[in-house]
């Protein structure tokens, strides 16, 4: 089973145009070129792929991709 | 006694003619960025936007409209109608309805008149209007337009506003037919939410900032919007819309050859198009050249996409939007041969 890293990873990659090279724990939104609007986009998807909640608020509240990947492992572990 | 389904039975609302117009002014990205604190590139990026045409002064909705529908009236071939419906956001006076005016500078004095009031969402709204007129038999051949000034609202100084709205007005005439006919209006889904009438608004100028006694805050006058959750809001309920009115219409979203969405936001237009799996060649789109032109983005991209052959007849078209209401619609039809 992929990591949640690796979940992320896929949907960055695959629907918000940021190559995978680029997506590392210690990334930050700024490094990854994710605007407000990639980041609603984002909250968007994560609900629909993998039915996890996080709000566009606390993904640009999370510094890292470490962080998102914390959010989405506590949420995911709530469902 | 009547027949049960009454005397207009089996009648439809057809659509016999298109046309678009957006005044000569153009304000490009260079132009915005000479007096905003913004970048050509970040407008592109944010809105798929690089020009947008913008009234003079002195120029009101009612003119833009007026253009749109002669256009309109001689592509059907026609002169008259007997009802004019008008789309807006931006009416030229808050009393009377602009339409009665837009209708006796057409030379059609005497006809019902009225404006539609649902923003961004105001064609779709104001077709099931003008389609209701012609099944009840009240209307023969009804005068559509959806024209917005949108850039009236728009405080010149909020970039992130100035960079997206844009002023045009499009229209269509719809005529008495039968549903088999290419044209034919069927059933137009709509919807509202008004539990977030706050998220695109004008605050002040209307009935509760003036009874309230307290004059307007600086700047409340101007239009405004949350543009993360209107993101949001957006893409789920025009992509939602969608789907109920291709399935209403007995289509597959692959039947579909054309997405006439409304121009709000290239990024929305693009999450939206993905979603329904409709390929990017079968979506029209003219937001770089025009951006948002409020109620009158459908049918002026309709007349641009006509008049430029990337719409012909007898492609399927779904159309849809959303808009400040909150309030949304779609409705799917079979292109006519009919020339912008």
């Amino acid at each position: 089973m992929s990591t949640m890293l690796d979940q992320l990873k896929e949907i960055l990659v695959s629907k918000l145009k940021v190559t995978a090279e680029q997506v590392v724990p210690e990334a930050t939104h700024e490094e990854l070129e994710l605007d407000s609007l990639a980041v609603v986009e984002l909250s968007l998807v994560l609900e629909q792929e993998l039915g996890i909640k996080i709000s566009d608020d606390e993904l640009l509240e999370a510094p890292t991709i470490g962080d998102m990947v914390a959010l989405m492992d506590e949420r995911s572990a709530k469902v | 006694m009547s027949s049960p389904s009454g005397p207009s039975a089996g009648r439809v609302a057809v659509v016999c003619g298109v046309g678009g117009y957006v005044p000569p002014g153009i304000v490009t990205n260079e132009d915005l960025t000479a007096r905003l604190d913004t970048s050509d590139e970040w407008i592109r990026t944010r809105t798929g936007i690089a020009a947008r045409h913008v009234v003079d002064p002195g120029t009101a909705t009612s003119d833009l409209a007026v253009e749109a529908g002669r256009r309109a009236l001689k592509s059907a071939g026609e002169s008259q109608a007997d009802a004019v419906v008008l789309a807006t956001t931006t009416p030229d006076q808050p009393c009377p309805a602009t339409a009665p005016h837009v209708a006796a500078q057409l030379g059609l004095t005497g006809a019902a008149a009225f404006d539609v009031s649902a923003v961004c969402s105001g064609f779709l709204y104001g077709l099931a209007a003008a389609s209701g007129l012609i099944a009840s038999g009240t209307a023969e051949r009804v005068l559509l337009i959806a024209a917005d000034a949108f850039t009236t609202i728009i405080d010149p100084e909020e970039r992130t506003t100035a960079v997206i709205f844009a002023d045009g007005a499009g229209a269509v005439v719809l005529r008495a037919g039968t549903a088999d006919e290419p044209g034919a209006v069927g059933r137009i889904v709509l919807g509202s939410d008004g539990e977030h009438h706050d998220l695109i608004e004008v605050p002040a100028g209307g009935s509760r900032q003036r009874s309230s006694g307290i004059p307007p805050e600086p700047g409340e006058e101007y239009f405004r919007m949350r543009g993360r959750d209107t993101y949001r809001m957006a893409v789920e309920h025009m992509t939602t819309v969608s789907q109920q009115a291709v399935e209403s219409a007995g289509w597959r979203m692959e039947d579909v050859d054309r997405l006439a969405a409304h121009q709000a936001n290239a990024r929305i237009l693009t999450a939206v198009g993905d979603r329904l799996g409709i390929p990017d060649e079968r979506r029209l789109s003219n937001i770089e050249r025009v951006g948002n032109t409020g109620a009158a983005s459908i049918p002026l991209l309709l007349a641009q996409a006509a008049e430029e052959g990337r719409l012909t007849a007898g492609q399927r078209v779904l159309l849809t939007a959303f808009g400040g209401g909150l309030a949304w619609g779609s409705t799917a039809l079979v292109w006519p041969d009919v020339a912008a």
